[in-house]
């Protein structure tokens, strides 16, 4: 009892020494449980609205994806005669049945070519109003759209594009262009998380989104009274056979489900990791509050021990002060947590999705998880303080305490370190070695590791060496204020080591994933330069395909010296050595793809690949396959015949730009493809006559206009895309990393604040014998500087250790040229440095406040 | 008696006045009303340059808090106190720190270096604080008097109570500061470490013609002094010039005494 007693002064007694740490603990377990949170809120979300919109029973046609989506590879929704309707309808237990069209496969416009299409990337969605989208969904304003020339479109895309009753709007689709005037606006009754809606009457539907009347995308079947959703499914297969498909309202939602979840789950995952890198650097802080709060009360540990407690109770005494710690840090942190999951929705809310906080879903589930995290993390981490705690002999209470005696970091401690650098080192070099990749990502991830953690272990000992000469190149010009500084940051070269370490932590990720991307970038335009000879590729940002009218509009661009089309579908192989592959992927092109991107063969021509039944595949396919020039596959298209084609070039597996690809002309694709099945292009690329680049590039501009979806981009503008692409995701995941970073510099601030604490009596002799609060506070600020770029020097060269080897192991999927982004590097290392000013600013000014009789007396 | 204010007299020293500090009328008082408690009441005092002065009394007398005020390290309730010709009393914390650096020395009683600066840094850091060179010479002269010459580069924690103790005399000696401040320089030490620190005091004030005011309740440090104040509840009641152990001890059973009495 008494050891609780104690534990409980002593944790109120320094509240506020520990107050960092609980925030650092606060903020783990706050992003763990925000996560979880917002995660489990866009299920229910979701789960919300394919329950209602799922109607009991939906009939699609065969080649529908379970989630009934409407998408096909030639742009038009599989789709079913109207017929089915009246088949349906006589099935027992269906009290109704609606046809309904829908497609996903469209852009929608405004007047000023504008497109409305979400910038989420939740899909634009046009159907038919049926009555299963009634019960969903209130027209606010206006009527539904009754004949061609009316729309109706959803509330929230109608707000954000600021659409009135009147507007004129147009759907593209592979069919064609359909203009219509907004007749009605309607609101979602559930929450619609950002998917643009528009509805038109259901035979403008048809021929607007399909191009023929009489035929229905899918069959919405309503049961009568008393019939269960498996018993109607069971009723209307058996009136239609297995030409359908036909699912219940929960096989529907589900597989909605599934993919949203899919989807989640990634980034639920992704978001974790990085609160366990934050909890990772939380550690570290926890383990130096403790550290400084057993080392400063030494003297009154040695008197408990001295008057007969036991190391075991001087050591439970501490973890049940970590305990404490951890249980309200973690109470908070839950709190804090749903506070971040709102903060997401709302961020969210902002990009186009819309979340309702009366779906905030908590799991009883989230705050268990985040209170035993919390507690466990912290508890563990005061293990070693507390040890060293109970080890500290009872003659501690007669010696002058003083400042803690300056730990000199052991031999075993050096040893271990170097050991576990040295082995990450050699794994780092295995990886960056090795010919396989599988093999090679095993040893990186094992490098990483236990370089990460060697270069902790001997942090006290680098710390030494590296503060010298930060002092001797950085502090030396101020006088004798950086010199102490120096000296202090030296003083306990463990505190400097893990206050550093935990920056070092978040600017090795940041450090290595900087390089590893602007590699990319670097190799990709590398390549671009060296194999594509063409000037434009146009293609559309959101992954749709293109429509024949805007090839079309792109091939009447004068000035044009050629223009390629190329389009990808899946077929099923069989190979020379007997193997049937399913679902394989195929590029079909125009033979002047050949040029327009030089790839290199290892055997044959490429050019001859687009003769008439010929193709090509790449080397490490066709060794996998026993192919050899000359050699013949049948390949079954998909929606086609099989055709029986010749192998006349082997191109090189190597590269970043359509590397893997098999290649075989267009026309041959047609011949065993009807042209209604037919695949739309994913690419166009287009080439000027010389000398007329720039006017061409302009003329494709204004012909593509009218279809926004679509973007051409020239190859200066192309790099730049794919740098914003990389760059937009790398300042993505420093966002996330920012948080393992802001602990981290919780944890300089908390070490110099105890520091500060713990050198009051120095401080007071110093103000007393003539420093200025200005000199005092600069080498405070100084000493604060030199422990983050420590950490900044250690972190970055670590990560760039990292970065290089994931490049050279990368290379082997093509990533040939290692790019040290120099500006990024440097930028984070002087950004440390202010971050240091920064994490300063609060100690120095607590010490700069200190009254010098108060700083003298204390004992 | 409430004074102990000598005639000035203009002394040899450049023709600067013979009195290093002066306070007229300083009154410290802590708390308010009902709690108020007041640590020096009135006090008159002059510190006489080139002279030893012991300020001596009971715990509580407010003997370390006319110290501190006299140095600058504490502030005033009323009153004044002059430095020389600087009045002091007022003075923000930027001037009083310059003040400090440039004017004074101290020798506190325990934990007068830090600990990650030798002995040598240690001695100089007041001046390298300030930004100036040591004048080499009298630096060594210094180090030479206190004996450190072959300690320099050590830690403070590679030094005896004594030997710290002796640098951070010649600490205070070493930027030649008009008036040196003590407060139980000897409190932390045995009597033969105490008795060399003293005797340096004492040549530092006859040879160098040093000033200097310590405080202490030690009548055998007393008595290196040439001048021995004495304080009670706040009031200067009584001096002593040319002290012997004997003489103040016997001053101090008197004063005792006569608390008992009264």
């Amino acid at each position: 009892m008494t050891v609780m007693k104690t534990s409980m002064r002593n944790f109120f007694a320094h509240k506020g020494r520990m107050a960092l740490s609980a925030v650092a603990v606060l903020l783990s377990v706050a992003f763990v449980c925000g996560t979880l949170v917002f995660t489990d809120t866009m299920n229910t979300t979701f789960d919300k609205l394919f329950a209602a919109t799922s109607s009991d029973v939906t009939v699609s046609a065969k080649g529908a994806s379970d989630t009934g989506a409407t998408t096909s590879d030639n742009g038009r929704p599989p789709v079913m005669p109207a017929s089915v309707v009246g088949k349906v309808r006589a099935a027992a237990g269906v009290k109704a049945a609606e046809g309904t069209v829908f497609s996903t496969s469209v852009t929608v416009v405004n007047a000023g070519k504008d497109s409305m299409s979400p910038s989420s990337g939740a899909p634009t969605i046009v159907g038919s109003w049926n009555s299963n989208d009634a019960r969903t969904m209130k027209i606010t304003s206006g009527a539904a759209p009754g004949n061609s020339g009316q729309i109706m479109v959803d509330a929230d895309t109608a707000d954000k594009h600021h659409l009135k009753l009147g507007d004129e709007l147009a759907v593209i689709s592979a069919v064609g262009t359909h203009t219509a005037k907004i007749s009605g606006i309607a609101d979602f009754t559930v929450t619609n998380p950002g998917a643009a809606i528009f509805y038109l009457d259901t035979r403008t539907a048809q021929q607007a989104l399909v191009g023929q009347t009489g035929v229905f995308t899918n069959v919405n079947v309503t049961a009568a009274a008393g019939v269960t959703d498996p018993q109607l499914k069971k009723n209307v297969t058996a009136e239609l056979g297995s030409a359908y498909k036909v699912q219940t309202a929960k096989e529907t939602a589900d597989a909605n489900q599934k993919d949203v979840e899919s989807f989640l789950s990634v980034m639920k995952y992704a978001m974790l990791g990085f609160a366990g890198i934050a909890f990772l650097v939380g550690i570290f802080l926890i383990i130096n509050t403790f550290s400084m709060l057993v080392a400063q009360r030494t003297r009154e540990i040695g008197l408990m021990r001295a008057v007969g407690s036991s190391r075991g109770q001087v050591n439970r005494s501490v973890l049940v002060e970590a305990l404490l710690l951890g249980v309200v840090g973690s109470v908070l942190g839950v709190g804090a947590g749903v506070g971040i999951a709102v903060g997401l929705m709302k961020l969210m809310g902002s990009m186009g999705m819309h979340l309702s906080t009366s779906d905030l879903t908590v799991a009883w589930t989230t705050p268990v998880i985040g209170l035993i995290l919390g507690v466990v993390v912290t508890v563990l981490a005061a293990y070693l303080p507390a040890r060293r705690a109970g080890r500290v002999s009872p003659m501690a209470a007669l010696r002058d305490a003083g400042a803690p005696a300056d730990a000199r970091a052991g031999r075993i401690r050096a040893l271990v370190g170097l050991v576990l650098t040295g082995a990450g080192g050699y794994s780092l070099y295995l990886a960056s070695a090795t010919e396989k990749a599988k093999e090679g990502s095993a040893w990186l991830g094992l490098g990483i590791v236990l370089s990460l953690i060697g270069f902790v272990v001997i942090g006290p000992l680098l710390a030494g060496a590296v503060v010298r000469v930060l002092g001797a190149v950085l502090l030396r010009m101020f006088g004798p204020v950086g010199r102490m500084a120096e000296r202090n940051a030296l003083r306990n070269p463990r505190r400097t080591g893990a206050t550093g370490a935990a920056l070092m932590i978040g600017l090795a990720l940041v450090a290595c994933l900087s390089v590893v991307g602007s590699s990319m970038v670097a190799s990709a335009s590398d390549q671009l330069d060296k194999t594509v000879g063409t000037d434009f590729i146009i293609q559309s940002d959101s992954g749709q395909r293109i429509t024949p009218q805007a090839v079309k509009a792109v091939k009447d661009v004068p000035g044009l010296a050629r223009v390629t089309e190329y389009r990808t579908t899946t077929a099923d192989y069989t190979t020379p050595d007997g193997e049937t592959l399913k679902d394989t992927d195929i590029t079909a092109a125009d033979p002047t793809y050949a040029t327009d991107l030089r790839t290199k063969t290892v055997a044959g021509d490429l050019k001859d690949a687009y003769l008439p039944d010929s193709m090509s595949v790449h080397d490490k396919f066709a060794k996998a396959h026993g192919i050899r020039l000359g050699s013949k596959i049948a390949v079954k298209f998909k929606d086609g015949r099989t055709a029986h084609l010749t192998v006349r070039a082997i191109t090189s597996s190597d590269g970043l730009i359509d590397a893997g690809s098999k290649y075989t002309n267009i026309t041959t694709l047609a011949k065993y493809v009807p042209a209604a099945k037919m695949p739309l292009d994913d690419l166009v690329f287009a080439t000027a006559k010389d000398g007329r680049q720039d006017a061409a590039y302009t003329a494709l501009k204004s012909a593509l206009h009218d279809y926004p979806q679509y973007t051409v981009r020239d190859q200066t503008d192309y790099k730049q895309a794919l740098k914003d692409q990389i760059g937009q995701l790398l300042n993505l995941i420093y966002g996330l990393l920012a948080l393992a970073i802001i602990v981290a510099v919780l944890g300089v601030v908390n070490t110099l604040a105890l520091s500060v604490v713990e050198r009051t009596r120095e401080i007071g002799l110093m103000r007393a014998i003539g420093l200025s609060r200005r000199q005092l506070r600069r080498m405070i600020r100084m000493e604060s500087v030199v422990i983050a770029l420590f950490g900044a020097l250690l972190g970055l060269g670590l990560g760039m250790g990292w970065g290089a080897t994931a490049q050279k192991l990368l290379a082997l999927q093509g990533l040939k040229v290692l790019e040290i982004p120099w500006p990024t590097i440097i930028g984070v290392f002087v950004g440390s440095a202010f971050v240091g000013l920064f994490a300063a600013l609060i100690p120095a000014f607590r010490a700069g406040r200190m009254n010098v009789l108060n700083a003298i007396a204390t004992d | 008696m409430t004074s102990a204010v000598t005639i000035p007299r203009h002394g040899g020293t450049g023709g600067r006045t013979a009195v290093a500090a002066r306070a007229r009328q300083v009154v410290k008082a802590y708390g308010a009303g009902e709690t108020r408690v007041v640590a020096l009441d009135h006090v008159d005092v002059d510190i006489a340059r080139g002279q030893f002065t012991a300020i001596m009394g009971p715990s509580g007398s407010g003997k370390s808090t006319l110290m501190h005020c006299l140095a600058g390290l504490d502030t005033v309730t009323s009153g004044q106190i002059h430095l020389d010709d600087t009045e002091i009393t007022g003075l923000k914390d930027k001037k009083l720190t310059k003040l400090r650096r440039d004017r004074i020395g101290f020798i506190f009683q325990a934990f007068n270096l830090l600990p990650t600066l030798n002995a040598l840094e240690n001695i100089t850091l007041p001046m390298d604080i300030a930004g100036r060179k040591p004048d080499k010479e009298w630096l060594r002269r210094v180090v030479e008097t206190v004996g450190l010459a072959d300690r320099l580069k050590h830690r403070p924690t590679q030094l005896s109570g004594g030997q710290q103790q002796r640098v951070a005399v010649a600490r205070a000696l070493a930027a030649r500061p008009e008036i040196i401040f003590g407060d139980e320089p000897t409190g932390n030490l045995d009597s033969r470490a105490g008795a060399e620190v003293l005797g340096f005091l004492r040549r530092s004030v006859d040879e160098l013609g040093q000033t200097i005011v310590m405080v202490t309740h030690d009548p055998v440090a007393a008595s290196y002094a040439d001048r021995v104040l004495y304080l009670a509840d706040g009031r200067i009641v009584d001096e002593m010039f040319k002290p012997t152990a004997d003489t103040v001890l016997d001053r101090m059973k008197d004063f005792d005494a006569r608390g008992r009495t009264s």
